[in-house]
């Protein structure tokens, strides 16, 4: 039988380019609809993974209870301490609680492009070097405590105008310089960073927005938990940051995705009635070599097999050309997004996705013509010219 | 007319193949129509966009910005009307279902007329502090009329005695414009202002405005935004004109993407349709040997390859759009809520690129089939050596 279904899609694909043209409508139904949800994914790929690496399993975020997004968590003057004491919290070397007080406020910016857009402004205490390690001055200097100034993220540089060191951002009563710029590897290089305590002043703010601190080792994410949740004086969420960010990620991605495999779908829809036809017009350009085969003693099932097996073939190829053009026009192409900024990702899982997609397409698009193949009336087939 | 007879027969010679194509035309067609129809919608909202009216927010929002700020943009030359506004963001029931009431004050109607806020609209909550206009789409939205109460929970807007919900009377449901394809509630900014802690009152969130000349707009935008650069509340100002301007949605480069979606959609139908007529032409080789010697010239020809390649490609693109539209209705329901995605809107000139592409997605396809017919020798094709 194996045998049998091998000697027939053998024959089949080489009298394949004798029906170049025909197959390449199921080529091109798929490199396009695959082409166009890979290059949309690429959009919230890219994002998603973003916010995913922007999370460290080693931090734990603090954020008022119920709340799902940054901005909208207060933790007020006096809870600061009490969070910083807590349990569970790793000390530096002066044996000091690495705890950092941030406060995050959105400011508007001009795009290279020179429309209006914004980028996510953040303050970083004393302590915030600690808990993130990963910011790396990689030009001027660092912003100093108490002082009007800010350093600018490596992709704020590549987005917007005046992001050098020297320019100057407006805040409320008078212009920050930028200072120093620096490098993260995560969504934070997107940003502006300060001093928390000067920002707070500056933008009238009674409260911080959330606490970052690192644990002590990953383990004592518990401990800190218990302390937060059982203190009174508190009402505040505790969320491992890795975890924080991956919600938050897919949160925010959630419509976009959905657009992409909406729109993937419609179009799979349109290739699948294309692939139903191409494959009606194969079995019937093949009818006299179908027929030879059957009347030599070949079973119906493996002509019916190299029927699907011919869809799978040519959809698999057009889902490999589509995600070609997705992967050369998009992967590692800097994008923003509100707030974010990123690079659009079309990743080997989503080549895969689109692979498994082409696959379902031709299934279904060449389940009625294989029946109709394996059924095809041999003394008639054979008749006709 | 007299060739519908041979083109019906033709297109019928395999019905499978004909409705298969008609399927996936259609299909093509539908997401051409709601990706050329969202375009055609960032379009009317860019035309529709006044170059006259003018956004200013505080340039950190949070805690706004004082009423004052309001009043002294009033008095910068140039600034015709000015409009306070204070959003509420609350939920109703449950913090799912997002909710945003817009308060604003007397001058609403001045500067926000032509959205359809009419100052007959506009009286009724002028007289009832604690009433709301509901847009068309949010009272459907809320399954709300005329004479029910609205309640929301709003944990950033807190009431004076710390209470978190606010209750308004639905005074009347107003009309909505594409703008705003999440429709809109309106309230008195008096009733918030007054109801809030000390400590909160006469803040405001946006200034809305109109300047006297539509021509210097920008730079009175740019006048504003330096004015207030020193201040404690810097300001960001923008005309309408230049916020629809980009066709932006989210960040998101709307143009480009729907046109190469539409493109792509186009692009898969074109191997299809051509193909098929391909294969039509090429088993009805000596018939058409037969018509050319029966007398019919190269052009009746051609036309009959043309038609025949066109009726799938219409008819698909006719049912298309008519399915987008249907669709199109149907996307407020399926979005998340606030996502706020403009309705695609089939106007007349979707409908005309519609009809456009498919009559080149049907040149393009007998193009090359007519290339052999009118080549074609008669003889020989009659004789079947093809």
């Amino acid at each position: 039988m194996l045998r049998q279904i091998w000697i027939v899609s053998v024959l089949n694909f080489k009298s394949l380019p004798s029906r170049f043209w025909q197959s390449m409508v199921i080529v091109v139904g798929l490199a396009a609809t695959i082409g166009v949800m890979l290059s949309m994914l690429s959009v919230s790929a890219g994002m998603r993974q973003a916010y995913y690496a922007s999370g460290d399993p080693n931090r734990a975020i603090v954020v008022t209870k119920g709340v799902e997004q940054e901005p909208q968590s207060t933790i007020a003057r006096n809870q600061a301490p009490l969070i910083a004491v807590a349990p569970g919290i790793a000390k530096d070397k002066d044996g000091k609680p690495l705890a950092d007080r941030t406060l995050m406020t959105s400011v508007p910016l001009l795009r290279k492009d020179g429309s209006k857009g914004f980028t996510t402004m953040r303050g970083l205490s004393d302590k915030g070097l600690g808990v993130r390690p990963e910011i790396k001055i990689v030009a001027g200097r660092m912003f100093q405590a108490g002082k009007r100034e800010l350093i600018a993220g490596v992709g704020a540089q590549l987005m917007f105008r005046h992001m050098q060191i020297g320019d100057k951002v407006i805040l409320p009563d008078g212009e920050w310089p930028i200072v120093g710029i620096y490098k993260t590897g995560d969504q934070l290089e997107g940003q502006l960073l300060g001093d928390t305590e000067t920002l707070v002043t500056t933008l009238h703010k009674s409260a911080y927005t959330t606490m970052l601190v690192r644990l002590a080792s990953p383990d004592s994410l518990d401990t800190f938990k218990k302390a937060m949740t059982t203190n009174p004086a508190l009402s505040v969420d505790v969320v491992r940051h890795s975890d924080w960010y991956r919600r938050v990620g897919d949160q925010t991605t959630f419509a976009l995705t959905l657009l992409g495999y909406v729109v993937g779908t419609v179009m799979a829809i349109g290739a699948l009635f294309g692939c139903v036809n191409t494959m009606y017009a194969a079995i019937s350009t093949r009818a006299r070599e179908i027929a030879t085969l059957r009347a030599l003693g070949y079973g119906a099932f493996p002509v019916a097999v190299s029927v699907m097996l011919e869809a799978v073939l040519l959809s698999v190829t057009g889902a490999l050309i589509g995600a070609g053009f997705a992967w050369v026009f998009y992967d590692g192409k800097l994008d923003l997004f509100g707030n974010v900024i990123f690079h659009l990702s079309v990743s080997p899982h989503q080549i895969e996705l689109g692979v498994i997609w082409a696959v379902v397409v031709a299934i279904l698009g060449g389940l009625l013509p294989s029946v109709r193949a394996a059924r095809l009336p041999v003394v008639d087939a054979l008749r006709a010219t | 007319m007299r060739y519908l007879p041979l083109i019906w027969s033709a297109v019928m010679r395999k019905p499978t193949r004909t409705i298969l194509t008609l399927l996936s035309v259609t299909v093509a067609f539908t997401l051409f129509g709601l990706m050329i129809g969202l375009n055609a919608t960032f379009d009317e909202v860019a035309a529709k966009a006044r170059a006259d009216r003018i956004f200013t927010n505080a340039r950190f929002g949070g805690n706004g910005m004082p009423i004052a700020v309001a009043r002294q943009i009033a008095a910068i030359p140039g600034v015709k009307v000015v409009t306070a506004v204070n959003v509420i963001l609350g939920y109703v029931q449950d913090p799912k279902n997002q909710a945003v009431v817009v308060m604003v004050d007397d001058n609403v109607p001045k500067v926000f007329g032509d959205w359809g806020v009419t100052e007959q609209l506009w009286d009724v909550v002028r007289k009832d502090r604690t009433g709301i206009v509901m847009s068309g789409i949010q009272a459907a939205h809320w399954h709300k009329k005329v004479g029910d109460t609205f309640t929301m929970i709003s944990k950033q807007m807190k009431r004076a005695d710390g209470g978190t919900a606010w209750t308004f009377k639905v005074l009347a449901i107003g009309p909505d414009f594409p703008q705003n394809s999440n429709g809109y509630i309106l309230g008195n900014y008096d009733y918030i202002d007054k109801a809030r802690p000390l400590a909160d009152q006469g803040k405001i969130g946006e200034a809305d405005l109109l300047a006297n000349d539509p021509a210097t707009s920008t730079e009175l935008a740019a006048r504003i935004d330096r004015t207030f650069a020193n201040s404690a509340t810097p300001l960001v100002t923008i005309t309408e004109k230049l916020a629809r301007a980009g066709g932006d949605f989210a960040g998101l480069p709307i143009k480009p993407i729907t046109r190469g979606i539409a493109l792509a959609g186009m692009f898969m139908v074109l191997f299809l349709t051509g193909n098929g007529i391909a294969e039509s032409v090429r088993e009805r080789f000596a018939e058409f040997a037969t018509l050319k010697t029966l007398g019919f010239s190269d052009r009746a020809v051609t036309m009959l390859v043309v038609l025949e390649a066109a009726l799938p490609c219409v008819i698909g693109a006719a049912l298309g759009v008519v399915i987008a539209a249907v669709l199109a209705r149907q996307i407020p329901a399926m979005m998340p809520p606030g996502f706020g995605l403009p309705l695609p809107t089939m106007s007349p000139v979707v409908i005309a690129w519609a009809a456009a592409s498919a009559f080149i997605v049907a040149l393009l396809s007998a193009a090359l089939p007519i290339l052999r017919l009118t080549r074609m020798d008669i003889a020989s094709a009659l004789s079947g050596r093809t």
